[in-house]
């Protein structure tokens, strides 16, 4: 495999890309090839490019980003506090390298299946085959082409027919070390009338620059379930890009609940195509940040088939010098009749340098449709204050605590208790130090 | 349902016809010479040559916008002749008026003469790119108020035209403010002194007539402190089959405590059921509310031309400025918008309203984009902004662009988007209650509307009415 990307930054990327070991399936290899020289015909997103106007990457294409090469050692001790005690199973993933040891499968229920996607490989080709690096599009976007190209280390969730499982799979990506950059992969396919949770949860041990950079598709079939939680908790120097593709198959269901907390720059793009009649989408974020971060979150709700209906809600919390940006997309496309799609945006500033940059945007060619958007940005009531003060509350005991219950609505939604009172405390601690 | 609308929004346009009278037209193409020979034309001083050839120059380092959710063939900009005068000849008064001219505007509905006494309009009559009437100068004059031509007031009021032309679109500012700032040929100028609370609604009728024309107006309007106008801006164009430009710039400045309304009805030639002629209107419209407490209110109803592309705008510069924007724009057949507006808050407590409609039948396309931006100094800023849509039919489209960009925390911004359409529900209602599918129709598209009706001027939502009476309702309205 050659470099020869044009782009500076690109070449830096893609330097370490010789070293990714053939794969045992000949098809990943030539979809990797595909990606690597995608990747080097792609230029690093500027702010002239409408779906990165408000984000500015030049801070990242200022460093240098290698993936390692062997996971830095991370004991059970070191990330005992982010387990989930409701989890089922538990991979993780030091600097995007799966530790076996770290994790454990064992207390699966019948008919789901949680691998490292070397194993699934040669396990599962036939059903890793028509959906990895299928879902998410490489054409345009260089971060998607680049997990390709590095496509290595993942996971695959799989649920068979009628299986289902209350219980979440957390996927625990642990980054440790300045200028290591990290291509997860998760895959999930959940089988007709089946029923799948999982956790991607995003944490740092340290403080270095690094970049994550994943991509996880979700292929759900009639009538099947996925809830997928992702949380993104990186250090305060790190960049990270997530994408994640999703197909919606008849009558399918997707809930999603992104939470954003941590990182210097991050983007979530979320995809979600409704390929079937009647599929519905909920879908929840919340970024709460603060000192200079920006958080970016760009969706896209694609409903190409009639009945299906989708329910979105997005907030930010913006204190110090922090940005969020906000483009939501809803496709209503012909023949999509009887859509049900709804959109908000709301968006809380907390200190004058603080801003936010916010795009609800729908598409409609069908025309027995009911699709609304709303979005909003403003500080908090000065009525609320003022009642909570009235009831004794000091005014900063009174800011944080309607700070709170802004972020705690999305948060709440949640169906994982111990994961929610994290939360919840890691908001509460986040709005007293004033962000 | 769908054969009525079918014929509900088949109606053929009822302005479309050629008025034949003899024009003096420029030779084809644009080059630093015809922009010399429009200026010469014009016996224009040389700071306003140098200005149309700094813009002309500028212009050629730019590159057509892509940006717009609209598709067209590629504009030949040398296809296009860039003058086009009604034959001089001298007059004193309106007899002396070309009667084929009069004629005109007669079919048009528009008998200037009683229409003019009998509502107390003053109308500046643009015919193609030059002024031929211009009626109650001198009532106006009374009070102080310059209403005419660009091109008498370039001659007559050149300090006043110096100081404000340019500089709420600046001759850069986008591709085709640059080409009109090149070869614009004429426009209205209106300039409301200090104090002075303008008598009467002013308003000019536009007309493109020479066909292969393109229309390059240029409308300026300045409000002095504490002053107070109305304008209305009505455009209906005759039927041709070649696409026509229209790249116009409307600059408005608000001083201190001045208001200014400035109210459209479009109505040019969209082209056939086919998409075949049609008006291309790409026009620049910006107001400055430089003042405090200014006001500049933009109300628009657009059904005309095959593509639209225009962002009436505020800057709210001014401490306790306020904008609007209120618009209705209809699409039919493959008649392509997009529109919407920008409120750029940088002063204090400034407040923004928008309200917007838009309704599209047949193959049509119309897109509302819209920009709210609160800058840092803009503290008690404040937005509300609603985004309507309605399709009839399921073969055309409705899509919403709003950006909301805020740089300060006690702004309150706030943005609402819904989509609907006239349903059986509705019509079984209404004629439950004895009420025809027209009718019913024209009811539920006039109550959607109704927003935005109320702020126009009294003639001009009869006019509305009537306009989207034709558009849509067949023999209603």
């Amino acid at each position: 495999m050659n470099v020869t990307a044009i782009h500076p930054c690109v070449a830096s990327l893609l330097a370490g890309s010789g070293a990714v070991p053939k794969s045992p399936a000949a098809w990943l290899d030539a979809r990797r090839a595909a990606a690597l020289e995608r990747a080097n015909a792609l230029a690093v997103p500027t702010t002239r490019d409408e779906e990165w106007r408000f984000t500015d990457l030049t801070p990242m294409t200022r460093l240098q980003f290698q993936p390692v090469t062997s996971a830095a050692a991370v004991s059970a001790e070191d990330i005992a506090v982010h387990a989930v005690a409701e989890a089922a199973a538990r991979l993780v993933f030091v600097d995007g390298i799966h530790v076996p040891a770290l994790s454990q499968t064992g207390s699966l229920p019948a008919g789901i299946t949680v691998e490292p996607l070397a194993d699934a490989l040669g396990k599962h080709g036939a059903l890793v085959e028509p959906h990895l690096a299928q879902l998410a599009g490489n054409d345009n976007d260089l971060f998607a082409a680049l997990n390709t190209a590095f496509l290595q280390h993942g996971v695959f969730i799989h649920a068979a027919k009628n299986a289902g499982s209350g219980q979440p799979v957390h996927l625990l990506f642990v980054s440790t070390r300045k200028g290591a950059a990290a291509y997860p992969r998760c895959l999930v396919v959940a089988e007709p009338a089946s029923e799948i949770a999982f956790i991607e949860d995003y944490v740092a041990l340290g403080d270095g620059e690094c970049l994550t950079n994943a991509v996880t598709e979700i292929a759900v079939a009639a009538g099947a379930s996925v809830r997928h939680i992702k949380l993104q908790r990186e250090s305060s120097q790190a960049f990270h890009i997530g994408s994640c593709a999703v197909t919606l198959a008849k009558d399918a269901r997707y809930l999603s609940h992104a939470v954003t907390f941590g990182a210097r720059l991050s983007r979530n793009n979320l995809a979600v195509i409704q390929q079937g009649e009647g599929a519905h989408a909920q879908i929840d974020g919340i970024a709460l940040i603060g000192g200079r971060q920006l958080a970016d979150t760009h969706t896209l709700m694609d409903h190409t088939r009639p009945n299906g209906s989708c329910e979105q809600s997005h907030k930010t919390i913006v204190g110090g010098a922090g940005h969020a940006v906000f483009n939501g997309k809803v496709f209503v496309r012909e023949g999509a009749q009887l859509t049900n799609s709804s959109q908000q945006s709301r968006n809380l500033l907390l200190s004058d340098k603080a801003h936010v940059d916010t795009k609800p945007q729908l598409e409609i060619f069908a025309d027995d449709v009911k699709c609304a958007h709303g979005a909003t940005v403003g500080q908090l009531d000065a009525e609320h204050l003022f009642y909570l003060k009235s009831r004794g509350l000091p005014e900063a005991q009174a800011r944080n605590l309607l700070t709170y219950a802004f972020g705690a609505e999305i948060i709440g939604r949640i169906p994982v208790p111990s994961l929610v009172a994290r939360l919840e405390q890691y908001v509460m601690a986040r709005t007293e130090g004033g962000t | 349902m769908s054969t009525v609308l079918d014929t509900l929004v088949s109606q053929p346009y009822r302005h479309g016809f050629v008025t034949d009278i003899e024009s003096e037209t420029a030779p084809k193409g644009l080059s630093e010479d015809i922009i010399r020979m429009i200026s010469a034309k014009k016996n224009e001083p040389e700071w306003l040559l140098e200005f149309r050839l700094q813009a002309y120059r500028h212009w050629l380092t730019m590159s057509e916008p892509k940006w717009p959710n609209v598709t067209y063939p590629d504009i030949d900009f040398q296809a296009i002749s860039y003058y086009a005068a009604p034959k001089p000849k001298p007059k004193k008064s309106m007899d002396e008026v070309d009667p084929e001219l009069l004629r005109t505007f007669e079919k048009l509905g528009v008998p200037m003469n009683e229409r003019a006494a009998l509502a107390g309009v003053a109308v500046d009559v643009i015919f193609d790119s030059v002024s031929v009437a211009t009626t109650y100068k001198e009532k106006l004059a009374e009070v102080g108020i310059i209403f005419c031509s660009i091109s008498e007031a370039v001659h007559n009021h050149p300090d006043l035209v110096r100081k404000y032309m340019g500089s709420v679109v600046p001759a850069g500012d986008n591709y085709y403010a640059a080409l009109n700032s090149a070869v614009f040929t004429d426009g209205s100028f209106c300039f409301i002194p200090k104090g002075v609370k303008c008598p009467m609604e002013l308003s000019t009728y536009f007309r493109i007539n020479t066909q292969d024309s393109g229309q390059f107006e240029r409308t300026l309007i300045v409000a002095e402190e504490g002053a107070q106008v109305s304008y209305l801006e009505g455009c209906t164009a005759p039927k041709f089959d070649t696409n026509q430009l229209h790249a116009a710039v409307v600059e408005l400045v608000a001083l201190d405590d001045a208001d200014i309304k400035y109210s459209t009805v479009q109505n040019w030639y969209a082209g056939d059921e086919n998409g075949k002629g049609g008006i291309y209107n790409f026009v620049t419209k910006r107001g400055l509310c430089k003042g405090r407490n200014s006001k500049i209110s933009w109300t628009q109803v657009e059904t005309g031309s095959a593509i639209t592309w225009k962002y009436p705008s505020c800057v709210l510069l001014g401490d306790n400025a306020i904008g609007e924007f209120y618009s209705v724009a209809l699409t039919n057949h493959k008649q392509q918008a997009d529109t919407g507006t920008k409120m750029i808050h940088l002063g204090k407590n400034t407040r923004s309203t928008i309200i917007s409609k838009g309704i599209s039948a047949g193959h049509s396309n119309n897109s509302y984009r819209g920009l709210v931006k609160i800058g840092p100094r803009a503290e008690g800023a404040r937005n509300f902004s609603q985004c309507d849509s309605m399709l009839i039919g399921t073969k055309c489209g409705a899509n919403t662009f709003p950006y909301i960009q805020v740089r300060n925390p006690t702004a309150r911004v706030e943005h609402e988007a819904t989509t609907s359409k006239i349903g059986e529900d509705q019509l079984f209602y209404f004629q439950s209650r004895g009420i025809g599918n027209e009718e019913a129709v024209s009811m539920i598209i006039n109550g959607f509307c109704k927003d935005v009706f109320q702020q126009l001027p009294m003639e001009f939502a009869v006019e509305a009415t009537k306009l989207l009476g034709l558009k849509l309702e067949g023999s209603v309205g």
